[in-house]
């Protein structure tokens, strides 16, 4: 699972780097507009180590911004489920304010919180937050009427209950979009560095922009991609062993 | 102790129409479940019988009309399209929905109904037939007085259907059940009435017929069930 994200990543990474050398030669472009190969090669061996501490830091920020989003989604969507008028207003909220791009309001959260870790876990947050929310309202939503009916009929249906058959129900779902929603939430660390932080890969990003240096800038990137990519494979990991683990206890792999 | 059962079960002037649809699928609608016992709702497929059943246990509302009884009774609908939540196994399931005091009669149950090697399988494991016969077990021992079984019996043998149907008489002689089924030799044999359930445009919708009501030990006439079986025909 991992070599073969690592494997696509590569090929893109280095494809679209051929790409770019490839524009360099034929339009015959300085080192300053474009490096050469050499000139990234030695870059990289010169902030390599200090690329992948910024690196991990983003990775580490990004983790606990997911685990919000997911925590925060999953009270929300148990709250938004019900047809009620909170239920009704959480929904509409929910749709109206993922209409508006959370980057725009990250000056905002810098000001307030000032440009630490708060405010990058806060952003990075916040925009996986929206599309997790969405789906875990679809999904707790849905009655699972073949299963539900005898609770309810019954009158033991209670409200732990139903979230539960519907989770469990969906288990292969909600693992695709925790998956999914992880590229976000380093997408969001990410801008809320290039934007305001002092610290991380973003951070970094932004000191290169201002140097015009793109060596560092393909360095940085080419982190990015694999740590983006180890995440998204530890991530896909877990799911697998819990759809697995589920599998074996509901006997479908017999 | 249990409750005084209702005396009756009545329907009366039962209108209905799909959502969103102007065709009434009842109109007027009238029957009646004069006493305990083991009944059968027979009719054509999408004359309504699930519908009509549906609206006996309250779960949709009828355009007009009243449900009443004396006292008013509990009825529960059972369907062959349930399923059990696939964490626990099915043992462990039926066991935590029952009142505890029902755990011996379950064990009863689950040995009479065959199904006692697939106390520890998960749902998903079990056969069509097994599937249906567990789900009609938990139903069998919560607390009602009308039960509805639309077509709980799918897919099971007949051999089985027969033993399965003769020990619910056996052990809940003072219940009702109404039981939905397209077999007409079936519901001819086994049930007490049997409410036929005919299109909108036949008046009286529902007609209702005597049925055998075999019991464990009774020998079987065999012209009287053929007598019965027309006569259901007829009606519907």
């Amino acid at each position: 699972m991992l070599h073969r994200r690592i494997f696509q990543f590569l090929l893109i990474y280095l494809l679209a780097l051929g790409l770019l050398f490839l524009f360099k030669y034929s339009l015959n472009l300085s080192d300053y507009v474009i490096p050469g190969p050499l000139e990234v090669w030695h870059t990289a061996t010169l902030v390599f180590n200090r690329y992948l501490f910024d690196g991990l830091n983003t990775l580490s920020v990004a983790i606990v911004g997911h685990l919000l989003a997911i925590i925060l989604a999953t009270l929300v969507a148990i709250i938004g489920r019900q047809a009620s008028l909170a239920g009704s207003m959480i929904k509409t909220a929910a749709y109206n304010l993922q209409a508006y791009p959370i980057v725009a309001v990250a000056p905002v959260i810098f000001i307030l919180l000032g440009d630490g870790l708060a405010s990058r876990l806060l952003i990075a947050a916040l925009i996986c937050y929206f599309p997790l929310l969405l789906s875990f309202i679809g999904i707790l939503t849905e009655p699972v009427t073949d299963i539900e009916h005898f609770y309810v009929t019954t009158g033991r249906m209670r409200w732990q209950l139903e979230v539960k058959i519907r989770a469990f129900e969906n288990t292969a779902k909600l693992a695709t979009v925790i998956a999914g929603s992880a590229t976000l939430a380093m997408v969001g660390t990410i801008v809320a560095e290039f934007i305001g932080a002092d610290a991380g890969i973003g951070y970094s990003l932004r000191i290169a922009l201002y140097q015009s240096n793109i060596a560092k800038v393909l360095v940085a990137l080419f982190l990015i991609g694999i740590f983006n990519s180890l995440y998204l494979t530890c991530l896909e990991f877990f799911g697998y062993l819990v759809q697995k683990k589920l599998k074996i206890s509901t006997g479908e792999t017999r | 102790m249990e409750s005084t059962q209702p005396m009756y079960f009545d329907c009366r002037n039962i209108s209905y129409h799909y959502p969103k649809s102007n065709i009434e699928i009842f109109k007027d609608l009238n029957c009646a479940l004069s006493g305990p016992g083991f009944h059968g709702l027979f009719g054509p497929s999408g004359v309504g019988k699930s519908t009509l059943a549906r609206i006996m246990a309250g779960e949709i509302k009828a355009a007009a009309g009243e449900i009443s009884g004396e006292p008013f009774p509990k009825v529960l609908y059972s369907s062959n399209m349930e399923r059990l939540p696939g964490w626990s196994s099915v043992g462990d399931h039926v066991a935590k929905v029952i009142p505890p005091k029902r755990i011996g009669r379950m064990e009863h149950l689950l040995s009479d109904f065959g199904l006692a090697s697939c106390r520890k399988s998960r749902f998903s494991q079990l056969s069509l037939g097994q599937k249906n016969r567990i789900n009609l077990i938990r139903y069998l021992l919560q607390d009602f007085d009308l039960l509805i079984m639309d077509e709980s019996l799918a897919n099971v043998d007949e051999a089985m259907r027969e033993l399965i149907i003769l020990k619910i008489k056996e052990m809940f002689p003072e219940k009702y059940f109404l039981y939905i089924s397209h077999s007409v030799a079936e519901v001819s044999r086994f049930c007490d009435t049997i409410l036929v359930l005919r299109t909108p445009h036949k008046t009286p919708q529902v007609v209702t017929v005597t049925g055998l009501n075999f019991q464990s030990g009774d020998s079987l006439n065999r012209s009287d069930l053929e007598r019965t079986m027309l006569e259901i025909v007829h009606a519907a």
